[in-house]
This record gives structure tokens, sequence and C-alpha cells, in this order.
């Protein structure tokens, strides 16, 4: 292959295309509302991507290793109602660690089971983990309630007060905090990017995502690898879902219902692909940006807020059209 | 002939379907200990079916989807999407004093059916063209549909349909709901389609191994849209069913039924891979569930229950099959 | 050093639920040879490899590895003792790079849990070196060609220390050069001392690569010896237990023409191709992997149309650009892999036998169940498909049997023209005689049958003419008194 297919192929790769769509989106988006292009965009875009990242990052982490998660969204609100509903009803402490370990355990047992259904029984992995799904919301609401708590306690409230940096517009006086618990994703990216490239953890999940049969020959542990991948997908949705009620002060039994799509989307449109084994953090950094940013600022674009769901929608099939033809292209390119 | 009558035999008793028989009669037996009074009354009959038929025909276009190895969790979209168009049609061509009923109900359930057609075509056509996962391009299908629904209205419901077309969901004769032989209509159409046709034929051709299939001249592509577009078209026909039986029309009724359609062709005996899956048990899982539904909610025992235990019952019935196909391997 | 033994075999037995894989094979495998393992489909080769590698336990005997007695071998200890088995499907991962897979099992093996990218290079390095290949390290596997993967098979198993390598039918998916470089390479491993294994049933490439030879037999060793002592005619009689009939194919003189075509030619896949074949004629065509020879029977049922040329069926210009197109035209084809392209494995019989003529049983808007079952019933009695019914699916019959079904498919279709891609591969002898007789049949009916087949002797014996291609051109069309050791030697271009 020669250097200038080479640099063209480089400059019209998935990740770079993503980019231009979000230079174009928020050119047209600055040229029709100037304010776009104010810190508090920014500000903004950090807070709302909190959460569609973490989640993202569970799910790619279980569809490197050749499956899928979509009961994260239903196993969140369990972890985050569960400790709310203790800590109102008299039960436990009012502590970040009480909190934030009691939503780990919970995401700890969901795992397991998701593990156990999906290794073990080797059950099609959307089909068990819809079950898990069903039987998490389900047994929530069955056994504790639908209620919803809007008063955060003190411990939650104190974490929810720090902030890592408050940015202050100059015409109108508002300000744009920035919490803390940003800090989560970015370490979060941080650390898994790190074990996906440098442990033989992370390259045991893209092998076993790759073939599994090809892992079992090397000596890889294939049911211990999914065991992590669901068991880190489900305790890391937990954890995120806690810090959801934390931003948000609000906990409810269905709050994240629906988030699998949109997660499992930003995935693909980030280069993950559902067969397994390929995906990278960075990758899915740049389809959680441009998923936050089309969500948030379509407004700015001119479409109304009811067509919205829709847009967000052709995105996503764009995306997923996107990297199907980028995919055959590179198999065009011939073996060698 | 002794041994043609065995081997004809040994593929009769679907597994399958008899464990769904055995557990409605479990569901009898139990009713008849625990609500001999509320259970088998005529009401409490006609209370389910007019429930059932609109998630048994989404679930039929479940089945074929997943016969040809894919999945449609666009179903539920699909069925919001024309269920909203109907609702406008309906609303603005019935005038105040139901004059132009009949036009608009027609006109209503030809368009339903026809944008579901086109909905699920459109689904197939990205599914084949571009190769991507069904269960992606379906979940990418779902955010449109609702979308276009949510874009529709605008958010809140279109309420306050004329009667008659409420009569679809809610009417019967001789005490017999039309909802009932709309179901018994579909499912005749559905399993002469998929046993006595080609392209039902080709359906399970392309979900046994796509590859064989396009070296036997199939065209798989067309199979493809065909099917999503079969799928699409029952969709719409939920579509109706359902805005007329809640009298409402917007773009989240129904959230449940993606799960639930997938627990029936799963409880119906489809395989999960493709290929496999018949029409009876999918109409039986139907009306076991609905038996289920309806006897947890005469001993008051809320939705939220039915999805726990609906979870449950997926897996049992997918560990039904891991163990029944372990067996079939044995054994050969 | 050559005579020393690396790996002894004696009397080795399994079986598995009453079938006897193996009964009693010895085996002796010195160090630094080239060892031919050959014999027939369902000979027990695969069962004795799995024994080998620690897979399979054996049920009696005794395995030896340098001099030491191995009991309740496992495939960690085989791997331990430097035994390395390269399966046809390499187990290799198509979404890592070339560094990653060749070094990732040693990392592996040593417990490593930490990755560090620079040691994963650098043993990639130093096993390319080794084994003397060149290959992009940071590309992704999924890119290389079959010979490139099957390389960095080679490569990692050297890596984990190989004393032993043992290749399951290597040469089935490379062109001809690709052999030659393949055998350069386990060559150039010789020189270093590691055993080699190779399981191969073509004679003319054990000849160019082995030092000794073991043939079995249902499961028995039946002659091991240096290759020198065999020559064709032991080599088929040890391999078939029959001596070699010449009976070859002749039909009646006929100038009927069936098939016609004219500079057929599909870029980078084969140019030129004109070929006749008149009424009663078995057209054989062969070539190397990657000769063409598969892509002139995808062109001529359109999975891979021709670009440019002329097709006559039957006297008629007809133009081939899809598969329906095919069909439409009635051409029927058997694929290479009866697998996954020529079968439904989990549908039934009746199914398989009319999944392409399924249009002709719908009567009245509705398709014709009994009609289908007599077709299927017809074919079972008429080619002879060994089954109980038309019910059981096809997963539960052997591989001649289900090849008969794939025949059956098409012939349900009333083809004018028939191509088979390998139609006796992976089938018993008994059956390949059957299926052989079937298309002679076919043949005098005035079906235009072609055999594409890398397999000589079956297309010595069943073609009456043969396409020769090499390189995408077409090297010459001959008549069958050619014999198969000089037609293996046209192949290569020798």
């Amino acid at each position: 292959m020669n250097n200038e297919r080479r640099v063209s192929l480089a400059l019209t790769s998935t990740p770079m295309i993503l980019i231009y769509v979000m230079v174009v989106f928020c050119v047209i988006a600055a040229i029709r509302q100037p304010a776009f292009l104010s810190p508090a965009t920014l500000i903004n875009l950090c807070r709302a991507g909190i959460f569609t990242m973490c989640f993202a990052i569970c799910e790619m982490v279980v569809i490197i290793s050749g499956g899928i998660d979509v009961s994260f969204p239903a196993i969140g609100c369990v972890a985050m109602y569960v400790p709310m509903y203790m800590y109102n009803n008299g039960m436990g402490v009012d502590s970040v660690f009480f909190f934030f370990g009691v939503a780990i355990l919970i995401g700890l047992a969901f795992g397991i089971l998701n593990g156990v259904l999906v290794a073990i029984l080797k059950l099609p992995p959307l089909i068990a983990t819809l079950a898990t799904s069903s039987v998490a919301s389900g047994g929530l609401i069955m056994l504790l309630g639908t209620r919803e708590f809007t008063t955060l306690p003190p411990s939650l409230d104190w974490l929810y007060s720090i902030n890592l940096l408050t940015y202050t517009d100059p015409a109108t006086g508002f300000k744009y905090p920035l919490t803390i618990l940003f800090l989560v994703p970015v370490i979060l990216c941080i650390v898994v990017a790190l074990v996906l490239r440098y442990t033989m953890l992370g390259r045991g999940l893209y092998a076993i995502g790759g073939d599994k049969n090809a892992a079992r020959v090397a000596g890889f542990n294939v049911k211990k690898l999914q065991f992590t991948a669901y068991i880190f997908c489900s305790v890391m949705a937990s954890a995120t879902a806690m810090m959801y009620t934390t931003l948000m002060h609000s906990s409810t039994t269905t709050a994240l219902m629906g988030e699998e799509m949109i997660i499992i989307a930003a995935c693909v449109v980030g280069g993950c692909r559902l067969t397994g084994g390929h995906g990278s953090v960075g990758g899915t950094i740049l389809g959680v940006l441009l998923i936050t940013l089309v969500q948030n600022n379509l407004n700015m674009l001119g479409v109304p807020t009811s067509w919205q769901i829709f847009a967000v929608g052709l995105v996503l099939l764009l995306g997923a059209v996107l990297s199907s033809i980028q995919a055959k292209r590179i198999e065009k390119l011939g073996k060698i | 002939m002794n041994n043609k009558e065995k081997a004809v035999g040994r593929r009769m008793p679907d597994t399958h379907i008899m464990t769904i028989l055995g557990l409605m009669v479990l569901v009898i037996i139990m009713m008849l200990i625990f609500q001999p009074g509320n259970y088998f009354t005529l009401m409490n009959l006609r209370s389910m079916i007019y429930q059932f038929p609109e998630y048994g025909i989404l679930s039929l276009g479940m089945m074929a989807c997943m016969i040809a190895g894919g999945i449609d969790l666009s179903l539920v979209g699909i069925m919001n999407f024309t269920g909203v168009l109907a609702a406008l049609i309906v609303k603005n061509m019935v005038t105040e004093e139901g004059g132009m009923a009949a036009p608009a109900i027609i006109l209503a359930v030809i368009v339903a059916l026809a944008v579901g057609g086109l909905c699920g075509a459109f689904n197939g056509f990205i599914i084949g063209y571009f190769n991507i996962p069904a269960m992606l391009v379906t979940l990418c299908g779902l955010q449109l549909y609702k979308g276009l629904a949510y874009g529709i209205t605008g958010g809140p419901a279109i309420n306050g349909m004329c009667d008659p077309f409420k009569e679809i969901a809610n009417g019967s004769i001789a005490g017999i709901p039309y909802a009932l032989f709309i179901f018994i209509v579909v499912v005749l159409i559905v399993s002469f389609v998929m046993k006595s046709t080609v392209f039902g034929n080709e359906i399970y051709f392309l979900g046994s191994n796509a590859q064989a299939a396009k070296y036997s001249g199939i065209n798989t592509l067309k199979v493809t849209v065909m099917t999503h577009m079969f799928s699409g078209i029952l969709g719409g026909c939920s579509g109706i069913l359902i805005t007329s039986h809640l009298n409402s029309a917007k773009s989240s009724n129904g959230e449940t039924y993606t799960l639930l359609s997938l627990l029936i062709v799963v409880l119906g005996g489809v395989h999960p891979d493709g290929g496999k899956g018949r029409v009876m048990g999918v109409v039986l899982a139907t009306i076991l569930l609905q038996m289920i539904a309806n006897a947890l909610g005469l001993m008051h025992i809320d939705d939220n229950t039915k999805t726990f235990i609906n979870g449950c019952m997926l897996v049992a019935a997918l560990l039904l099959d891991v163990y029944l196909d372990k067996r079939a391997a044995k054994r050969a | 050093m050559a005579d020393e033994v690396f790996l002894k075999l004696v009397g080795i037995k399994k079986s598995f639920g009453g079938v006897h894989a193996l009964q009693g094979v010895d085996l002796e495998i010195r160090k630094g040879e080239i060892h031919c393992l050959a014999g027939e489909n369902g000979c027990g080769k695969s069962t004795l490899i799995k024994a080998i590698s620690g897979v399979h336990i054996p049920d009696e005997g005794s395995i030896r590895i340098d001099g030491e007695e191995m009991k309740n071998m496992k495939p960690m200890d085989a791997i331990n003792r430097g035994i390395q088995v390269i399966y046809q499907d390499f187990a290799v991962f198509p979404n890592l790079t070339v560094a990653e897979n060749i070094a990732l099992n040693g990392e592996l093996k040593d417990g490593v849990k930490r990755v560090s990218w620079r040691q994963i290079h650098k043993v990639a390095a130093e096993a390319m070196a080794r084994v003397g290949v060149k290959i992009d390290p940071d590309i992704r596997l999924e890119r290389l060609s079959v010979a490139n993967k099957q390389l960095v098979a080679i490569c990692r198993a050297i890596m984990n220390d190989a004393r032993l390598l043992i290749l399951d039918e290597p040469t089935t998916a490379l062109t001809a050069r690709e052999v030659e470089s393949l055998w350069d390479i386990i060559r150039s491993l010789k020189e270093k001392g590691i055993a080699i294994m190779i399981v191969n049933h073509k004679l003319d490439e054990i000849y160019q690569i082995a030092d000794r030879l073991t043939i079995l037999r249902n499961g028995s060793n039946i002659s091991t010896g240096a290759i020198s002592e065999y020559d064709q005619e032991r080599f088929t009689k040890d391999m078939t237990g029959r001596d070699i009939v010449q009976q070859k194919y002749q039909p009646a003189e006929n100038k009927e023409e069936v098939l016609k075509v004219e500079n057929l030619t599909r870029q980078g896949s084969f140019e030129n191709v004109s070929f006749t074949l008149y009424k009663g004629d078995v057209l054989g065509i062969t070539g190397l992997l990657g000769s063409g020879r598969g892509e002139i029977g995808e062109a001529l049922f359109g999975l891979a149309p021709a670009q440019s040329g002329k097709i006559w069926l039957n006297g008629k210009e007809i133009s081939i650009q899809s598969v329906s197109d095919a069909i439409r035209n009635e051409i029927g084809y058997v694929p290479e892999d009866r697998l996954t392209q020529g079968l439904f494995m989990d549908r039934s019989i009746r199914d398989n036998t009319i999944a392409a003529s399924i249009r002709s049983y719908l009567k009245r808007g509705k398709l014709d169940e009994r009609e289908m079952e007599e077709a299927t019933e017809r074919w079972i009695r008429e080619i002879d498909i060994k089954a109980p019914s038309t019910r059981p699916p096809v997963r539960t019959l052997s591989g001649g049997n289900a090849q008969k079904v794939v025949i059956a498919k098409w012939l349900n279709t009333d083809p004018k023209l028939f191509i088979l891609d390998g139609p006796t591969v992976g089938v018993d002898i008994g059956a390949k005689a059957e299926i052989h007789s079937i298309l002679h049949d076919l043949a005098s009916r005035g079906i235009g049958i072609i055999v594409i087949s890398d397999d000589l002797p079956e297309l010595v014996q069943n073609c009456n003419r043969i396409l020769v291609m090499k390189d995408g051109r077409p090297s010459g069309i001959l008549d069958n008194s050619i014999d198969e050791v000089s037609l293996g030697k046209m192949l290569i271009g020798a």
C-alpha cells in the first residue's frame, strides 16, 4: 500500500469522519446561535456527557468481548433506588461509602447473574440480558414500590456541591459549575484504555471477542473473561447510576430505562463491532461526544424539540451505515 | 410402512408445544384451586381475549424475523407510529356527528398497514444491503419510528377517536370480540405464508444457512427485505388494534411489548439463531402468557411483578432450549 | 541426530461410542525429519493428531516423547514438551495484529499479566526472522491471505519452542507459489532439528517434501517407509486397499454441442477461457488454488460473473450476470464447501432437496407438500441416499449421503448444465464411486457436466477431457489418456 493511499485512508477513517461531522455541526450551530461558542456550552456538554460516557465504556467492554448488555439501565435503576430506599426507611448510614458501596454490591450481583447466563449457560447475550433487565426492573418495583426520592442525604449533597471549576457568564451572570464527578469518566477512560492495551486481561477480552475457540486453544480462560466483562459493566453502571442520583437529585425506579439504545449506538458509531473484538476507548469517546452534542444542541440547529428523538435515531443509523461501509472498504483493499 | 410411521411420529411431539400445553393445564389447575369463582367466568375469558391480539400479532412479526436469523426490535416503534397515523386520519376525517367514519377507518387501516410495511422494508433493506446486524438496525429503527410518532404528536397522546373506530378492538359480536376474529385471521394468514408459500420457505432457508440459501439461488436481500416488511405490516396491524383498544395513540404505548414478544417467540420454540420455529408454538405461547397475566391480575399482582415473572420465564424457556438441544445432540 | 526418535506411538487404540477410530497405530517420528501422514477421509488421521496433542487420551497403547512415557497426557503437557499443531483453521485472532498473534500465546503461557508491546514486537520479529518470513507486524490478521495467516501460525508455534510441528492439510488453500515457499520454510525448520509431521493425501506434494511416509487406513497404519520406497501404484494401493482399476470414462463419440464458452474473462480471476462441451462429455477443470479453476464455476453460476466472453447453452447464447440468471438458464452448481454453502444442516432431507426448485411446487397459490415429498422419495431411491425417510435433518447423514442430497437438490431442478466443485471432498470410497456413476449417467442423457477438482486420479478416471488452468489462463485441454503424475507436473508448470 503506498503512502498516498494510506493518508487518504486515514483521512476518511471513521474517527476522522466523526470529527468532521462534529466540526460541521458546531460551525452551523455557532452561525445560528453565536452563544453556542461560549464556555458554558462546553461545561454543559461535559455535564451531560458524564453518564453517557461511563455507560458507553461499560458497554464497550462487553461488546469487545463479543457480547452485548442491555440490562445495565435496569441494574442501574436498582442500584440507585435501593440505597436511597434503605436510607429513607431508616436503614443504613449517611455516608458516601454506604450509598456507593450498596450500589456496587447490587451491580456485582447482577453482573454475576449475567455472567452465569451468558458464559456458563451459553444463552444468547441479547436475550439473556433482556431477561435480566426485566427481572431487575420488575423485581425492584414489585418488592419496593415506585417512589421518587428527590432530596439527597447530606453526604451526597456534600458530594454534589464540590465543583472542579465554576464559570460565570459575564453577560447574564449565570453560574455554570463543573462537578468533581466529571473526573470519574475521565479516570475511567484512562484506566480502561490502559487495561485494554497493556494487560493480558485486556488483550484477552479482544481475543475472546475475535475468536472464542482460538482463545480457548491459546489458553485464555474464556468464561472468566466473559464474567469479568459483564461484572465490570454492571458494577460500573451501578456506580454511575448513583452518580446520576447525586447530580440529578432524583432516584426513581425507571430513570435510566431506555438508555441502552443510545449507549450501544454510541459505541457502534465509535467503531465497536457488534460481532466483537473491535472497539477502542478513543473511538467510543468520539461516539459519545457526537451523540451528546447532537442530543443537547439540536435546537441550536433549528430542530424542534419534538423531532429530536427522530434526529438522534437518524444520526445513529447513519453512523451504523457508515461503519459498515468502512468495513467493506477495508475488505475491498484485498488481502496481503 | 411401520418404519415410516415411526419416523414421522418422532417429529410430531414437538417438545415445546407439549411443554406449553402442559403449562396451560398447570395454570388452569392452579386457578381451579385458588380462584375458582373468578377465573372461569365468561367475563374473564372475554377480558383476556381483548388483550392478547395486539401483542400476539407483534410476536408473529418477531417470529418471522427471528426465523430468518434476525430480530425486530423496532416493532413497538412501528406499532405506535402507525397507530398515531391512523388516529390522525380518523380524528381529522370523521365529522362531529360521526360522518365519514367508514371511509376514514378503511383509509386508516390501509395507511397503517402500508406505512408499517414501508418501515419494515426500510429496516430490511439496511440490514440486507449494508450487512449490518438486524439487532442494531432495528434498535435504530425503534428510535426512528418512535421519533416520528413523537414528532408528529409533539408529545401528548391523541385521544377521543370516533366510536366505530373504538369498536375494532373493543366491540364484539354475539359476545365474541372482533379482536379475536382479527387475531385468528392474522394467524391463518401467517401460517399459510410460513408454510405454504415460496416466501415462507425461503425465510426458513435464509435463517438456517444464509450462504447456502444464496448458493441455492435464493435472493437473500429480497427475502430479508420482505421478511421485515411482513413484520412491519403486522406491526401496523397491531398499531390499529392498540390505538383502538386504548382509544389513544402516542409514541410510548405498549413499551413492554418488545420484551413480551421476545419472550413469546422464544417460549414458543423459535430458535434465537434462526431457522426453527412454528406459528402454532407462538400462538400457544401468546395464549399461555395471557392466561398467566390474567391469573396474576385476578390475584391482584401488579404489572411489574408480571415483568419480573416474564423475565424469569424467558430465562427458563431458553434453558429448556439449551437442554433439549443437548439431548438431541446426544441422541444423534 | 537424524535417527534419534522424538515421538513413538505403540498400539494406540481409541474408540468413540463403539466406533473404532484407531485400532492399534504405531508411529515413529524422528528428530529433524519431515514425515507425511496420508490416508483417505475417515481413516483416523485427525483422531491420531488429537491423541498426539493430548486432546484425546487413547484407550490403549503408549506414547513416548523423547523416551519418556506419557500417561494421561493433557494438551498443556504436549505443548510443554514441544508438540505444536497447526489445524486447518489455524486458531488465530482475526482482530489482533500479526505481532500479537505470534507473541500472545507465549506470553500467556509464561503467566505474564502485563503486556509489553516492545516485548511483543521483539518476539514477533525474532520469530519471523527464525522462520524467514516478512509480514508487517502491525497489520490486523483479517487482512492477511490464507498463506500468510498460516505463516503467522507457524511463527507462533516456533516461538512456543516447537520440537514437533504438526500441520493438518497445510496446502489445501494455498496457491502453487505459496506451496513452494511453505516447503522452503518447512525445510529450513527441519535444518534446525525440528520434526515435522504433515497430513496430506496428494502424492505429488508428498514427493516434493517428505522424508518418510506413513499410510493410515481404517484406523490402522498400513505401511511406513522412506519416500523412495513408494511408487504411485503402492501408494494408491495402500491408501485405498485396492489395486488401481484404470478404467477410464469414455463416452460414445458425439458432436452435439451442449455448452460452448468463448473467451470468458473475469479480471483478477481468469481470462480467455474457451471450451466446448459435447453431449456425453464430462469436462474436468483443474489447476492449483488461485489458478482460476473454481472461479470459472462461480462465473458460470453467476456468483462472481464474468465480465466478457460468450456462453452458448444448447445452441442458444445466454448471459449470466447473477445466480438467478443461471437458474433461469437451468444451470446447477454444487459448491466446494458442502457444509457452509451447500446444505441446510438442520433442515430435513426433503427441505434440502427442494430448496432450489421450490417454485415449481406452487400449485394454485399453495405449495404442494405431497409432491415435494414424492420428489424427495424418488431421489432417495434413484441416487440411493441412505436415509430412513425424507424427514431426518441432513446433519445426521454421512459425508457421502449429504453430498448426494446436494446433488439431488440440483437434479430436482432438471438442469441442462451441472457444475460440481470438489464433488467428492470428504466422501468415502463407496459413495465416491456412486457419485461418479451418477455423473456419467447424467452426461449420457445430454446434461453438460463440469467437474472442478484438484483430485487428479478422480479427474483422470472420470472425465474424458480436462481443462488445465494455470495462473488464470487455460494451459491446455487434454483427453484422459494422460496419467495423474504427468498431469500433476503440468499443474505446477514443470
